[in-house]
């Protein structure tokens, strides 16, 4: 096991990964870890006992000890990744999807299709993201997925836009013409020829998106709107837990500092993976 | 002592020595030519001299400027004092080297303001960026313009003004003319010439064309493989050639042919022409031309590119079309492909009239081999994606693949590598392949060896000829190289402003010019390349 690994830095090494990079994926791969084994290893992390009620940090049995309704932190911290994970990542799929469907139509076809979709752009980026949330969850009554719904909606315009921005420049190069030449249909060129030039684009955004989302989500789940009450979630353990703060501050501690290095995380490893795939000038 | 004195110890890269060790000096106001293909180490060994290699490359030796000696490996924080002070360096594209968002004055004034270490009054500052316009022959205006406003002469004028801003005792011209048409290529290096003697400033000429340096540049270095093959005073080099490889580099440039008779070189052009002349019979007997256009008009908003031109092409001919920058030779050849919708005028293939746009247009009717090799072909297909695709448009089987390769002279497995991996050249054979593909009648080559060493550009003009021969394929050749129109065209179309000024077979319009403009321009490529064949008698050699 210990060989294998040591193979892989050794591999990564030569490839001129930097030592923060790994440091990131190591977080990432644990944080991986804990979504998938999450649910399996503390299958009732939400279940109350008001007998161990608020114990301090390093008491017997619970590590980073208890929060006022006497659930274990460390296992609500390891089971809340889930919630606090996989929203963001869906929602920095799912814009980035819309954003290179709308994004190359636009970049591609200009004309009247390119005028409103660009205006849609600027219709969403002028609302406060946050705002829209609450507002949205407030009307329609909220819930995690109508949250990564509305999220998906309000992060795609960055993604159509910098699509769009990718695919005029590939647009005017001669390897377009020359697709046009042979008469190849409009889908073929969007999607075959200029679609894999602008992936790096595509893909570190969608990185930096994940970071961006992973904060809204918290937020929101800190504001009370994202994820119901009683939920394992890192941003609503910092709202359940924030009367506790003095008592144990490792219940508010321990996901805040996750949230932060989670994101960290995503953010650097996205620049990293732009800065490769720039200078590769692909994915090859 | 004074002057410029290197003495390179070599250039280390990721693959191993890429220089060996040269030497040479350069007196003031004198100029040395460095001569190579791509990939011959002459860039490297320019940049080695003002501490800009490349990441991973390193080299050592030093550099003497008048004395001064300063090591070629020190730190970059030690080169700050050397580039622009003592060293300047003159890049190809005057588009990448200017700053695309500020003004040209500004940049000039940059220069200045760090020569002189400090903030200069804005007055002062104007008048001496009007100077140094002026010095390079631009009007005092253009200090407002933005790159993107100037021809591509005058940007490269303003590069100059900047380079030269700092008062460097040594300029160094990595291709400063290769962007450029050729009336602005004569120019510019007169210009250069002259500033040089005025200043009393070494310059370094870096060029791959030995053409170029013609009673322009006192001594040459050849070089080869990172190492020198030859080395003296430029006429003596270009007269008397001693290395087997200079001798071919002379050959193979067809400006350096210029004077010699039209394909006489090429047994297969002669009988080339000789097929022209039955197509011309043919078309005497009632044959439709293949290609028709009449009266073609394109404006591009205000501005008329194409103004009424008329070209006929029969097949199996080539048709050579020449223009400065700007002629409106490369958007009559667009609008004929149908990347460019004409606005007024027909133009028939084989007879039926095509409406403007592509869709009037079939794959196997016509395809176009544009002038960039880099950007010509998908960076993330593979060559046999591209030509698997392009295979299939024209309804042939993939397994064409190889054949397709080895008619324009590649290994078949260049099929798996991507267009990264390979030359300038071998790209061009590529995107030559794709256009082959749907087997089409006519082939459009938009300056397409223009950004090829002459070497290469000798061997595609050759391919381009065969496939003639063997394919019948009919061919509109555009560029602004006289020389490269000659080696290949049977007929040469004259184009100035968005017209055509003059017509005929090759051989009568470039060597007997009847309109004033196709004299001035057979007279600038003439002494832009090859003064004359004996430069002991060229009155522009400098005087010792």
């Amino acid at each position: 096991m210990s060989a294998s690994l040591g193979a892989v830095g050794v591999a990564f090494r030569r490839r001129g990964v930097p030592a923060t990079v790994i440091v990131c994926l190591v977080v990432l791969a644990a944080a991986f870890l804990a979504v998938v084994l999450g649910p399996v290893l503390f299958p009732e992390a939400t279940k109350q006992d008001i007998l161990s009620s608020l114990m301090p940090a390093g008491s017997p049995g619970h590590p980073l000890g208890t929060d006022e309704l006497g659930r274990d932190i460390l296992a609500l911290t390891v089971a809340g990744a889930a919630s606090a994970l996989v929203g963001p990542v869906c929602v920095a799929v799912g814009s980035m999807l819309l954003g290179i469907l709308l994004g190359t139509l636009a970049g591609y076809e200009r004309g009247p299709l390119d005028f409103v979709i660009s205006r849609w752009t600027d219709l969403l980026l002028a609302l406060p993201v946050l705002l829209a949330a609450i507002v949205v969850s407030g009307v329609f009554g909220g819930g995690y997925w109508t949250t990564v719904a509305l999220l998906v909606l309000l992060f795609s315009p960055s993604d159509i836009r910098i699509v769009r921005a990718g695919v005029l420049e590939q647009s005017a190069r001669p390897y377009i013409e020359a697709a046009q030449m042979l008469s190849l249909s409009r889908w073929r060129v969007m999607f075959r020829h200029i679609l894999p030039n602008v992936s790096s684009l595509v893909i570190t955004n969608a990185m930096l998106n994940v970071a961006f989302a992973l904060v809204a989500f918290s937020s929101l789940s800190f504001l009370g709107v994202g994820v119901p009450p009683g939920t394992a979630d890192w941003g609503r353990q910092l709202t359940d837990s924030r009367a506790i703060m003095f008592d144990n501050p490792a219940a508010v501690i321990v996901p805040a500092v996750l949230i932060i290095a989670v994101a960290c995380a995503v953010n650097l490893v996205g620049d990293w993976l732009g800065q490769r795939l720039t200078r590769s000038g692909g994915l090859a | 002592m004074t002057g410029i004195d290197v003495a390179l110890d070599g250039i280390e890269g990721p693959a191993g020595r890429m220089v060996e060790p040269l030497s040479f000096e350069i007196a003031p106001a004198a100029s040395l030519a460095l001569i190579g293909e791509s990939g011959s180490g002459k860039t490297l060994t320019a940049k080695s001299l003002v501490g800009l290699l490349p990441p991973g490359f390193r080299a050592a030796g030093t550099l003497r400027v008048d004395g001064r000696e300063h090591r070629l490996d020190q730190a970059d924080a030690s080169w700050r004092a050397v580039r622009g002070r003592e060293v300047s360096l003159l890049l190809q594209d005057p588009f990448t080297s200017l700053s695309p968002v500020h003004r040209c004055g500004p940049q000039i004034a940059w220069t200045l303001e760090a020569k002189a270490g400090r903030r200069l009054p804005a007055r002062e500052l104007d008048t001496e960026v009007a100077r140094r316009l002026d010095e390079v022959n631009l009007p005092a205006r253009v200090a407002r313009a933005h790159p993107h406003e100037l021809s591509g002469g005058m940007r490269q004028r303003v590069a100059i003004a900047a380079a030269l801003a700092s008062d460097p005792r040594l300029l160094i011209a990595d291709e400063p003319t290769t962007a450029l048409d050729a009336s602005n290529q004569a120019e510019l290096l007169d210009l250069l010439r002259e500033l040089q003697h005025e200043r009393g400033m070494a310059m370094l000429l870096i060029s791959h064309d030995l053409g170029l340096v013609r009673g322009r540049t006192d001594e040459v270095l050849v070089m080869r493989h990172g190492e020198v093959v030859e080395r003296g005073a430029t006429a003596r080099v270009l007269s008397a050639p001693e290395h087997q490889y200079t001798k071919a580099l002379i050959a193979a440039d067809p400006a350096l042919a210029l004077d010699a008779p039209v394909h006489a070189e090429a047994s297969v052009l002669a009988e080339a022409a000789g097929r022209a002349e039955a197509s011309g019979l043919a078309e005497a007997a009632g044959a439709a031309p293949l290609v028709r256009a009449t009266g073609v008009v394109k404006r591009f908003g205000e501005r008329t590119v194409l103004g009424g031109v008329d070209l006929e092409i029969a097949a199996g001919e080539i048709v050579g079309i020449v223009g400065e920058s700007g002629s409106g030779k490369s958007t009559l050849a667009r609008c004929i492909a149908g990347l460019e919708r004409e606005d007024g005028g027909t133009i028939a293939f084989d007879g039926a009239v095509l409406t403007p746009g592509r869709r009037s247009r079939t794959p196997g009717q016509m395809q176009i081999v544009f002038q960039d090799p880099y950007s010509s072909l998908n960076p993330m297909m593979t060559i046999g994606q591209i030509l698997r695709e392009a295979l299939a448009v024209g309804g042939r089987a993939p397994s064409e693949v190889a054949e397709l390769l080895q008619t324009v002279g590649l290994p078949a497995d260049a099929a798996g590598k991507r267009p990264a991996q390979l030359s300038g050249g071998q790209r061009q054979r590529v995107a030559i392949a794709r256009a082959l593909a749907p087997r089409p009648r006519l082939l459009i080559c938009d300056e397409s060896v223009s950004a090829l060493d002459v070497q290469v550009q000798a061997q595609i003009l050759d391919l381009l000829g065969r496939l003639r021969e063997e394919l019948g394929v009919a061919i509109l050749f555009i560029s602004h190289d006289l020389a490269v129109v000659r080696r290949i065209a049977d007929t040469v179309t004259v184009v100035w402003q968005g017209r055509v000024v003059e017509r005929g077979p090759c051989a009568r319009v470039l060597d007997a010019p009847v309109e004033e403009y196709t004299k001035l321009l057979v007279a600038a490529a003439h002494r832009d390349r090859t003064l004359s064949h004996d430069p002991s008698t060229d009155g522009r050699t400098i005087p010792a």
